[in-house]
């Protein structure tokens, strides 16, 4: 019967703690009365007798601690005990708790935010159902680039493989007005043209309505439109049935809306069905192809069976498809695949941060160990046994770290939002970013790794025996080993902190040179505005561009069909008279038709021949303007001005060069400046109304964003149908560096808060060391050294740590830039005044940390700091 | 503990404590008291330690106790020997005579006898 007496005693305790305690206490005090009244009778004064009565028992609380011990169910209550005691260990060290609070939010709120941008913008499977069964079907040249297909080949892909359940596909978005019902306002909104079965494919279930039918995606078949679900609602104001919209200048039945926030690469307000005029160009690119791997196919396979299919095509089709093979990517690596190592790289930086946070805190909890070894030892004299007390410093530490994780999901909640907000658009899926239940998990991770990292260490450490022996010695002498271990962990600190920074001033010299990157024309002072005509406005693009043109502060306007600088699919073969109509083409370019005035408003200098003039109207000789690189490839060595040129662009129409112009430097990819062809859009105005948008250059003598109500009022007044977007060109050039911008922010911002923490953690250290070494100080104070002398002395032991930690964080900056290499811009990852500028900063920060300690150790009283004890 | 007492013996603590309690269930002061008393102040001990070894006989089920009023109308805890604490103590008792009994003859032993 043995158990039943232990369970009961243990149930007992487990289930009245606080009873138990109180008859402890009740016997305890019991005991001291009966045995003082013993030493009373005994002769001795009550005073006396109560004195050696506790004497003679030992200390009370420690015995009753034991007792409790040796009931058992010590778990639960020594919990809530060290709890209880952790809590007034913290408010007692308030300054401590407060800078590790803010060490640890940062640290654990910068890496969680950068986990859910990395988790949201790439980890994350694409909103489709069984994502991972999508790929991405693109067009391969034989010289091994990857294209958009064209709608010929896309309908064989689709007719002819077998690894596919479906095969879908999409065109690039236009810009176009419609009208909800007749009676509201032209709306500028994004339409994209989708095949038969898009939705199906994509395994998604549509909001509301149907997607397009067999008859309605055949060539001949009934007009009809789906919506996106945003347009549904801000537009339509949901309404059902869904009724018409006026597009294009007719009504159209409205069939089905899309998923709330569907996309597919980009977002669209219309879907029309594309299939309704089926491209027959073979070479053209302009289609998104996606398909739906079938069971069983793997991406593998389904390559064999496109390269096959596509060489089989390539033999039947010959020079009439650019499609030498063809490539089948996971779409999501297809979508994001881009973004993954420079999100990665701020993930990492993010994850430094954090690293320099646990090593603060731990050179601080080592830092307090001064003070909490004599309470460790005493408490240990109580009776308190190792386990108790590593297990005490543990329940402080995993207190502080929960408190630090909550407030670091706070910052990180904030950071997300911010990060929502300001990248919506810029990287894909940003919008989406926000904390959930997966960011929260990995929040936790961190945290435990910073409770294991920071916390157990010094938790040993403290509680070994040896070590609270140690600090018996009085507080003024008790130097330690540790201050050498204390050197070495801010050492790290620093080198951490010259690594983030480094990267940090790489990406920002990166982003600087991109803004101030030869664009071949003047960006500054520049104001675009992207323009939709309606057919009936496309009409009066002359006198829309003529009132601009007259508002105050304009210095002159002109046309082009796109945008500069924006590099996309659009570039085709170039080629001579002497070239045959082969595959291999001597040079790429893409292709704008401007106003002839255009190269003087947006200041594009004329290295060259001439600019266009009002000359080279509809019935002159048809003319066109190279950039250097066209030259080159094409005329080794020659005058280009004479030589004639066709693009696929214009099919058989021979074009005489007139001028070479700068060209652009290209940052968008790592492929260098970019070749573009310039024809007078005069020329081609049969061209133009396929053209669905005209870009408006608007050269201002003052600020472009002030300008910009007021052309947006003229345009509006001269092209009333037409919806244009205004923005003025360095914003536009900022967009296209929107990733690099990101990780600057990001990498900067780390990197700033990496460097004070760095200073912090050099401020704690030799905040112990001159604390602990004030008698030995006071020694050579009296001796005769100068406060001078000393401050130097803590001043040099600073600078050594930075000198070292500098050159470690050098190399291990040189090391890891490679990661980086990839996203800079004209700066080299080996840049020596980066990594000077790097060097000089952190240093400064250093000897800044350790400057407040070198003053308190030069102000130290000889005589007050040797009597201490 | 008293100046002129020796530190016990290590491990014999319980077996004190239960042979104290055999001669009549009592509270923890009259525990260490009978201690003290009986071994003539020999054995010194540190009074408050009875209390953490009462509670580890009590889970081995050696003693159990109860709150009772004492001499001055006080609520005392007393403590009391269990049937399996009685076999206790007379095993561990068995075992230290036995153990002693054998060091106390080879202490006896002369340069003769060997």
């Amino acid at each position: 019967m043995r158990w039943l007496h232990a369970l009961r005693a243990r149930a007992g305790a487990w289930l009245r703690p606080g009873a138990r305690d109180r008859e402890t206490e009740t016997e305890i005090a019991h005991h001291l009365r009966v045995e003082a009244e013993r030493l009373e009778r005994a002769g001795l004064t009550p005073d006396d007798a109560a004195r050696i009565a506790v004497e003679r028992f030992g200390d009370p609380i420690a015995i009753a601690e034991s007792t409790r011990a040796a009931r058992g169910g010590r778990a639960l209550e020594g919990s809530m005990q060290d709890v209880a005691y952790a809590w007034r260990a913290l408010r007692t060290q308030w300054r401590f708790t407060v800078i590790a609070l803010i060490t640890l939010a940062l640290g654990i709120g910068a890496t969680t935010a950068a986990f859910a941008v990395l988790d949201t913008v790439v980890l994350r499977p694409l909103p489709y159902r069984d994502a991972d069964r999508l790929v991405f079907l693109q067009e391969v040249t034989d010289r091994r680039t990857l294209n958009p297909p064209s709608y010929p080949n896309f309908a064989d892909w689709r007719d002819r493989a077998v690894s596919f359940e479906g095969v879908a596909s999409a065109m690039f978005p236009s810009s176009a007005t419609v009208r909800a019902s007749a009676s509201d306002d032209a709306e500028r909104i994004v339409w994209m043209g989708v095949s038969r079965r898009l939705f199906q494919t994509l395994g998604l279930t549509l909001a509301a309505g149907r997607e397009f039918t067999d008859a309605e995606t055949s060539p001949g078949g009934p007009q009809v439109v789906m919506v996106s679900y945003e347009f549904w609602q801000a537009q339509m104001h949901g309404r059902l049935p869904l009724g018409t919209i006026v597009f294009g200048g007719d009504p159209v039945e409205v069939v089905g809306v899309t998923p709330a926030r569907f996309q597919f690469m980009t977002a669209a307000d219309v879907f029309l069905a594309h299939d309704r005029f089926p491209g027959t160009c073979r070479t053209c690119r302009n289609y998104m192809v996606v398909g739906r791997l079938r069971p069983g196919a793997t991406i593998a396979s389904a390559r064999a069976e496109m390269t096959t299919l596509a060489a089989a095509m390539k033999a039947r089709y010959g020079d009439d498809t650019a499609a030498a093979g063809a490539d089948v990517t996971d779409l999501r690596e297809y979508v994001v695949g881009d973004y993954r190592s420079l999100l990665g790289i701020v993930f990492g930086a993010a994850a430094l941060v954090l690293l320099v946070a646990c090593t603060n805190l731990l050179t601080a909890q080592l830092a307090r160990g001064w003070v909490r070894e004599r309470e460790m030892l005493v408490r240990a004299s109580l009776g308190a046994s190792r386990s108790r007390l590593i297990r005490q410093l543990l329940v402080e530490h995993v207190l502080l770290v929960a408190a630090g994780t909550l407030v670091g999901v706070g910052v990180a909640a904030a950071l997300t939002r911010v990060v929502a907000t300001v990248g919506a658009g810029q990287l894909p899926r940003l919008q989406d970013v926000a904390i959930d239940a997966r960011i929260l998990l990995f929040a936790m991770a961190a945290s435990v790794v910073t409770v294991v990292g920071a916390g157990l260490g010094p938790a040993l450490r403290l509680s070994r025996p040896g070590a609270a022996g140690a600090l018996r010695s009085a507080r003024g002498t008790a130097t330690t080993i540790r201050a050498s271990w204390w050197r070495v962990l801010a050492g790290f600190e620093v080198a951490l902190a010259v690594a983030l920074s480094v990267g940090s001033i790489l990406l920002v010299r990166t982003v600087n040179n991109i803004m101030h990157a030869d664009a071949g024309f003047d960006p500054r002072e520049l104001l675009t505005a992207s323009i939709t005509p309606s057919e009936h406005d496309a009409a009066h693009l002359e006198d829309a561009r003529e009132a601009l043109a007259a508002l105050p502060g304009v210095e002159g306007v002109a046309y082009t069909t796109r945008l500069p600088l924006s590099w996309g699919a659009n570039s085709g073969p170039v080629r001579r008279r002497t070239d045959p109509m082969g595959p291999t083409w001597p040079a790429m370019a893409g292709f704008r038709m401007v106003s002839s005035d255009y190269f003087g408003v947006v200041k594009q200098p004329v290295l060259r021949g001439r600019a266009f003039s009002p000359a080279d109207g509809a019935h002159a000789p048809l003319v066109a303007i190279v950039t250097p690189g066209i030259a080159s490839a094409l005329w080794p060595g020659e005058d280009p001005v004479g030589k004639t040129i066709a693009t696929n662009y214009l099919t058989d129409e021979w074009l005489t060069v007139v001028g070479v112009v700068a060209e652009a430097s290209n940052w968008a990819q790592p492929k260098g400046r970019q070749n573009e062809i310039f024809v007078p859009y005069a020329q081609h105005l049969h061209a133009l109304p396929g053209q669905n948008q005209i870009v408006a250059m608007i050269r201002t003598s003052a600020s472009p964003e002030a300008l910009t109500s007021p052309a947006r009022a003229s345009l509006r007044r001269s092209m009333p149908e037409s919806a244009a977007t205004f923005r003025t060109m360095e914003d536009r050039i900022a967009r296209t560096a929107a990733d690099r911008r990101f990780a600057m922010a990001a990498v900067t911002g780390f990197a700033a808060i990496a460097l004070v923490l760095a200073a912090v953690g050099i401020y704690g250290v030799f905040g112990y060391v001159v604390a602990t070494q004030s008698r030995d100080i006071g020694v050579r104070l009296a001796l005769g050294a100068t406060p001078g002398l000393v401050r130097r002395g803590v001043l040099e032991g600073a600078a050594a740590i930075a000198g070292i930690g500098c050159g470690a964080g050098a190399i291990a900056a040189l090391a890891a830039s490679r990661y980086l290499q990839a996203s800079l811009f004209e700066v080299s990852r080996r840049d020596p005044a980066t990594y000077a500028a790097s060097i000089t900063v952190v240093t400064a920060a250093v000897l800044l940390g350790a400057w407040v300690p070198a003053r308190r150790a030069s102000a130290v009283d000889p005589l007050v700091a040797m009597r201490i004890e | 503990m008293l100046p002129d007492s020796d530190p016990l013996i290590p491990g014999t603590f319980e077996m004190l404590i239960l042979k104290a309690l055999s001669l009549g269930p009592i509270h923890g002061w009259g525990v260490a008291e009978r201690i003290e008393r009986l071994s003539g102040g020999v054995c010194g001990i540190q009074q408050g330690a009875v209390y953490p070894a009462l509670q580890r006989l009590l889970l081995k089920g050696w003693v159990t106790s109860r709150w009772k009023d004492s001499d001055h109308n006080r609520r005392a805890r007393y403590y009391r020997l269990t049937a399996s604490g009685t076999r206790q103590l007379a095993s561990e008792v068995d075992r230290w005579r036995r153990a002693t009994g054998g060091v106390d003859r080879v202490l006896r032993a002369s340069p003769q006898a060997s």
